[in-house]
This record gives structure tokens, C-alpha cells and sequence, in this order.
């Protein structure tokens, strides 16, 4: 055991001693949060113009109410024409595409009016244009049906609709715990593909600085294996808590600072609300439980094929593809699960160990024992302590004959006998 | 007394007899020397002595006592042929390290990390990197750490592959000091000639079975053809005889292989009766390497895989 300590620690101080350790830590908030807003931003910018001719027989296209839509926003911009010569020279007078509106009968409409362009501009143009046309047609097929705008503001705002309330758990919030269970599940997903292949690459390092052999000389392949994984484990367990360190700081800074705040003080409010509705404490412990749980269940795999192939990478990448697979997967059933947490692919989901750390997370903050009854909760986790001594106990076995091969890359199926040989 | 005894050990690979039935004794404070070609299964008998393997079947004794691994490693160093070392890590951390994997503290590895570095003209590495060292260099280290936690039983496979004669000479020398301190040395190695200067046992191995275990005087002797090597000042071209057949002759130079029966001193008497001066007569032992050759000769140069 001390030996594998001694291990654990030279994993762990090499590690955290890098400069990469630094520059991921900080990185990796930054390029995450750059990542959310910087598409939003670029969404928002990159929509294109169109300029769009329109040719009226219908007489309902009044130059007035195309301009009003116009003024909507810019990126449609309708010109009205009268001239049919538009159909073969539009691109000349420097339009995106033409419309010729029929004459139409104002009670029926009519569907897949043709929007004649040079180029695909795909669905969402469709739509768009499309809304934008039939905020005209309304217009004025409420005006031949006679209805004022009061009539319209009734029709517009007057609806009903419905919100699902547990009895078991009547605090339950489904759009706040959606938002965490998402969240923690994809925290748990990063953390998986991150350093489940640092596994694997610190598992190849004894290989490829040919070391192997004198470590295991002095230790058995289990003790060197575990302490790769505890220390690499420890190393994301450490990264994790500075992220986590950072979030409560810039949060209590924030409740400070916005103590005079209104919107601030209101934001904070509203943080506070939405964890009051779930289940805090539990969420955490679980998180833990999964996110270890999970982590070692895949570490181990993720070294046994570290162990099996030489110092190539792109062998790395095709061994390890399954288990990549495996985790994506999970993150699928996970977008489910979220739609439908007590569905059977949530309920199965979270129970088998390869899809139980991301699937779990995701279902816990709607509630225990409102949405997950504890008997799964309990077989869940039962099972994954299961599945990750036989994963580990799997992997240990192969790790033991692969770290000692070189030259040839094995199959999975001769992985698998080294595996279950005596 | 011995120190490790091994007998009828046994590993199978899927498509190998890898040791097929081994039986050795290595006496403490020998320096025992296992031989064979390329695939003879050296490594992997190596690999059970140190306890990187479980044999298949068969025993190994350490010291009198059922080999434990988890224990007695920490008795034995073994430097393999596929040896390495971190690379990015710095050398005395480096050594610190791996002392301590067999079970020597902090402080007791770093004084005699110390000392070694001392001995071999090494201070200057500690603060560099394996990285920055040469083959040779490494291979230095390599050793050090191995014999660092004075185990009883050093076990060297082709200890000298890569190092220049000087370093070599400095790394024989204290493998020399090591025996006479106490140590045991195994040494494993195709190159016949180191054997012949540093061993005083030898075990060849082939196709996983022992194919000769003795002392290498004996061997010598077991193997010795009966060859003996004449200097005179003028040989003449006609030497009919019935006491030995000739091998070689040059002008001043013969060689000739005594019949069954013939005493040296018969021939001597002959050559007297010739009236042919002598300059030196003397035997000519077989050197291991034809030994050697003249063993493994005919089997397979390579090993073949089989069903078993």
C-alpha cells in the first residue's frame, strides 16, 4: 500500500507541477465560457441580408405594410415591384431572389408560395420569411373579418397551460433542476474525456520511456496501475475544487458588491431560489459518489488500453474509440433523460454503470424520492462500486500482460484473453 | 549455500514453451552467468526469478526459503535488457524515487545516492533531466539504481550493451566489488566473451531447456578436443605418425589433435627423437564461444512458434 502511495504522489506532484496543470485550470473556464457567449455572439452577427423583390398581383402587399415589416429588422429587406422582367433579371438589380404573389383568395391562402433564388438559403430563411409575409396576411384577414385590435389583444394574450407538480416533492423545479442535472452531467462528461485519456497517455509513459520493466521489478502492475489512477484522479479532483473555489468567490463577491444592486441583488435572489427548490446537500454527496465513481469505472478501462499499445498515438485513438463511444452514449441518454427523467432509458440509464454517472446526475435534482425512487438510487450505486472493482479488476489483468509488450498492437479480442486467462 | 534454487520451472506462452523444466543452483557470492541465443527464454525465466511472472509450475527457492515477491524484491535488483528511465524527471529525484519503490526511505536513498553518484563521478547530474544524458550515461545511472538498495542478489541482463570499454571497465569493476562484498550477481548476456571474463558458473540455456550447467573450467575442460598448439624454429612437411592427426601446419606453427590414448609427454619424446626444436607446446582450450556455437548449432536460429 505505501507503495502505491509512493506512486500516487509522483503522479501527483509531476502533475500539478507542469505548466500545462496552470495554463488548463485557467484555460479551461475561460475557453468554456468563451465558447457559450462567443457563438451566441457570432449567431447573432453572422445572419445574413436578403433582399427580396416582391411582385404583387394580389393586392393585399401594400408598399406601407411591406415597409412596416421591413422596419421589423434588418435582415430580411422586401422591395416592391411591378415588373415581370424581375423574374430574369433580379440578380442585375441587386437582389438575393424575387416573390410573384398570385392573386389570392383571402380566405383559403395558400401554401409553398415559390421563393425564387440563385442559392440555398435553408429552412430558417424559409420561416422567416414566410412569418414575416403572414404578419401582412393577418393583418388583413383580421380586418375583413372584422376584428379591432382590442379582439386582437384578447386572441393574442389569452391562453392557458399547465405545470406538473410531484406531490412527493412539491418544491420541484423542472426547468431549474433541467438546468443543474444538465449541467452536472456534462461536468461529469468533460471530466471523463479529459482525463480519462490523461489515463491513458500517464499509462503509456511507462511504456514508452521503457521503464516498465524495473517498476514492476519493484512493484506489482496492480499497485503501479492504481497509483496512476488515484493520482491522476486527484490531480482532476484538485482542478475541479479550484473551478468550484472560483465560482463561490465570484458569487460572494457578486452578493456584496450587489447588496445596492437591484438587478444584482435580484440575480443572487433568484440563485438562492433555485437551489432552495432542490435538494443541495444531496446533489453534492452524489456528485461526488458519481463523478469518483465514474471516473475510476472509466480510468481503468481507459488504462488497460493505455497499456496495450506502444508508444503510437493514433493506436491510442482506434483502441480507445469504443470507450469514447461508451461516454458519448451517455451523454445522448442523458439529453433524454432530461425530457423524460422517469422514463425507462432514464430509469435503465442510470442504473447500468457505464451510463449511471452522466444519466444519475441528471436525474437526481428533480427530486429524491420524488422522481428517483431510492431503491434506484441504491442499485445504481451499488452497482457502479460493482462494475468499477470488476472494471479495474479487468484492467489490472490485461495492464499486467500489456505493459510488459512491445512491438504489436493487440486486438480487443486479444485483450480480452489476457483478461480472463488464469 | 545457495541462494536461489529454481527447479523444473515451467511458462507457457499461447504459442510458446518460453521455460520448459529448468532446474539451477546459484551459490551466494558467485557470479553466475545465464546464456543462450535470442529467444532462449532468459528474459522470461529472469522475469519469474524477479517476480514480474508466476510460473506455470516448479519452485523457486530464495535464500532457503519459498520465494515470496512481494518481499523479496527488495533483495533483489534486476536491470532488464528493455530498461528505461523517466525521461522528464530529474536524476536525483529520479533515483530517490526509485529506491524508494524498493523499500528504502528518503533520507537512506539520498545518502547513498550520494555516495554512488561520488564513486562513479556523477554529482554533477542531479539537477538535470534523463533527457539530457547520453546512451551511455543513462545506462550508468541505470546501473546505480539498481544496486542501490544493496540487494543480495543482482541480477544484469546484457548489463553492458551501449557503454564504451572505459565504462565498461568502471561498471565491471563494481560488479567485481559487488561479488567480493557479498552479492550475488546473475548475469545474462550473448556475448561470450564477457562471460568468459567475469563468470565462474554458467547455465546455457536453449528452446527454454537447460543445455549445460557448470563451472566454466569444467565446461572448458568437458568440451576440450585434445588440440595442441607447437611453436618450433623449423617443422618439416612430412610428419607421419600414429600419436596425433595435424590439424595446421605453417612453417613454424602446427597444430595437431592427440590420438586416443597418446600422452602429452609421448609426443614430446617425439619431437626430441626428431630432433625438432620446440619453442612452446600448450594446450588449446575451446573458448565458450564455440562451445557455445557448436551447442545451439543446428537447432532452429530463431525460434519457431508451435501449438501446444
Amino acid at each position: 500500500m505505501s507503495k502505491t502511495l509512493l506512486i500516487l504522489k509522483r503522479e501527483y506532484t509531476t502533475r500539478v507541477k507542469k505548466k500545462a496543470f496552470l495554463i488548463t485550470t485557467i484555460m479551461f473556464p475561460v475557453l468554456y465560457i468563451g465558447l457559450i457567449f462567443g457563438t451566441g455572439y457570432l449567431g447573432s452577427r453572422a445572419k445574413q441580408k436578403l433582399d427580396i423583390a416582391l411582385l404583387d398581383q394580389s393586392g393585399y402587399f401594400t408598399d406601407s405594410s411591406l415597409a412596416a415589416v421591413n422596419r421589423m429588422d434588418s435582415s430580411t429587406l422586401f422591395t416592391s415591384v411591378t415588373d415581370t422582367s424581375i423574374q430574369s433579371n433580379y440578380k442585375k438589380e441587386g437582389y438575393d431572389g424575387y416573390i410573384i404573389m398570385p392573386a389570392l383568395n383571402w380566405q383559403t391562402g395558400m401554401k409553398n408560395i415559390k421563393f425564387i433564388t440563385d442559392k440555398t438559403h435553408g429552412s430558417g430563411t424559409e420561416s422567416m420569411i414566410g412569418n414575416k409575409l403572414n404578419i401582412i396576411w393577418s393583418e388583413m384577414v383580421n380586418e375583413k373579418l372584422g376584428i379591432d385590435t382590442e379582439k386582437k389583444t384578447v386572441l393574442s394574450s389569452s391562453s392557458i397551460s399547465i405545470k406538473e407538480e410531484n406531490e412527493q416533492n412539491k418544491n420541484a423545479n423542472s426547468k431549474v433542476s433541467a438546468t443543474i442535472g444538465y449541467a452536472c452531467g456534462f461536468l461529469i462528461y468533460f471530466i471523463l474525456l479529459i482525463y480519462g485519456s490523461q489515463v491513458m497517455l500517464g499509462v503509456m509513459e511507462e511504456k514508452t520511456n521503457r521503464i516498465a520493466e524495473v517498476v514492476v521489478s519493484s512493484v506489482k502492475p496492480f499497485q503501479l496501475m492504481l497509483g496512476k489512477i488515484l493520482g491522476i484522479s486527484l490531480v482532476a479532483l484538485t482542478q475541479f475544487l479550484i473551478w468550484v473555489a472560483c465560482i463561490f468567490l465570484v458569487y460572494s463577491v457578486g452578493k456584496y458588491l450587489g447588496s445596492g444592486n437591484a438587478v444584482a441583488s435580484a440575480l443572487v435572489e433568484g440563485i438562492q431560489q433555485s437551489f432552495a427548490s432542490i435538494n443541495l446537500p444531496l446533489i453534492l454527496v452524489c456528485f461526488a459518489f458519481y463523478f469518483m465513481g465514474g471516473f475510476f469505472f472509466y480510468a481503468s478501462l481507459y488504462a488497460a488500453v493505455g497499456s496495450a499499445i506502444n508508444e503510437d498515438v493514433r493506436e491510442a485513438q482506434s483502441l480507445s474509440f469504443p470507450i469514447t463511444l461508451l461516454v458519448i452514449f451517455a451523454i445522448f441518454m442523458m439529453t433524454i433523460a432530461i425530457q423524460d427523467p422517469s422514463g425507462p432509458i432514464a430509469v435503465w440509464g442510470s442504473i447500468i454503470p457505464f451510463t449511471s454517472p452522466i444519466v444519475m446526475m441528471a436525474r437526481l435534482p428533480f427530486g429524491v424520492p420524488g422522481t428517483v425512487p431510492v431503491w434506484q438510487l441504491a442499485l445504481s450505486m451499488s452497482l457502479l462500486i460493482i462494475g468499477f472493482l470488476f472494471s479495474t479488476w479487468v484492467a489490472a489483468k490485461i495492464y499486467r500482460t500489456g505493459i510488459l509488450m512491445y512491438g504489436k498492437k493487440p486486438s480487443w479480442k486479444e485483450m480480452l484473453k489476457w483478461a480472463f486467462r488464469k | 549455500m545457495n541462494i536461489l534454487e529454481v527447479h523444473n520451472l515451467k511458462k507457457y506462452f499461447a504459442t510458446q514453451k518460453a521455460v520448459d523444466g529448468i532446474s539451477m543452483q546459484v551459490k551466494e557470492g558467485s557470479i553466475f552467468g545465464l546464456l543462450g541465443p535470442n529467444g532462449a527464454g532468459k528474459t522470461t525465466l529472469l522475469r519469474m526469478i524477479t517476480g514480474i511472472f508466476y510460473q506455470d509450475s516448479g519452485e523457486i527457492i530464495f535464500h532457503g526459503k519459498k520465494f515470496d515477491p512481494e518481499k523479496d524484491v527488495e533483495h533483489i535488483g534486476y536491470m532488464p535488457e528493455e530498461r528505461g528511465l523517466y525521461k522528464k524527471m530529474k536524476i536525483g529525484e529520479q533515483a530517490i524515487y526509485l529506491a524508494q519503490l524498493k523499500g528504502l526511505s528518503k533520507a537512506d536513498a539520498r545518502t547513498k545516492i550520494r555516495h554512488w553518484f561520488e564513486k562513479l563521478e556523477m554529482e554533477s547530474w542531479w539537477n538535470k533531466k534523463v533527457e539530457d544524458l547520453s546512451k551511455g550515461m543513462s545506462q550508468k545511472l541505470q546501473f546505480v539504481t539498481t544496486v542501490l538498495h544493496n540487494p543480495k542478489l543482482i541480477i544484469l541482463d546484457e548489463p553492458f550493451s551501449g557503454l564504451d570499454p572505459v565504462n565498461a571497465n568502471l561498471i565491471k569493476d563494481e560488479i567485481y566489488n559487488l561479488a567480493k562484498n557479498g552479492a550475488t550477481v546473475i548475469f545474462s548476456t550473448h556475448r561470450m566473451e564477457q562471460v568468459e571474463e567475469i563468470c565462474e558458473h554458467i547455465v546455457l540455456v536453449n528452446k527454454g531447456q537447460k543445455i549445460l550447467d557448470g563451472k566454466l573450467a569444467d565446461i572448458k575442460n568437458d568440451f576440450k578436443e585434445n588440440i595442441y598448439q607447437i611453436n618450433a624454429n623449423a617443422i618439416p612437411d612430412q610428419l607421419i605418425n600414429s600419436l596425433f592427426d595435424i590439424e595446421k601446419q605453417t612453417q613454424q606453427k602446427l597444430l595437431i589433435k592427440l590420438k586416443e590414448g597418446t600422452k602429452t609427454n609421448d609426443v614430446l619424446q617425439y619431437f626430441i627423437n626428431e630432433n625438432i626444436e620446440l619453442h612452446s607446446f600448450n594446450e588449446v582450450l575451446p573458448s565458450l564461444n564455440e562451445i557455445f556455437i557448436g551447442l545451439v548449432e543446428g537447432t532452429a536460429t530463431a525460434r519457431q512458434f508451435q501449438k501446444i
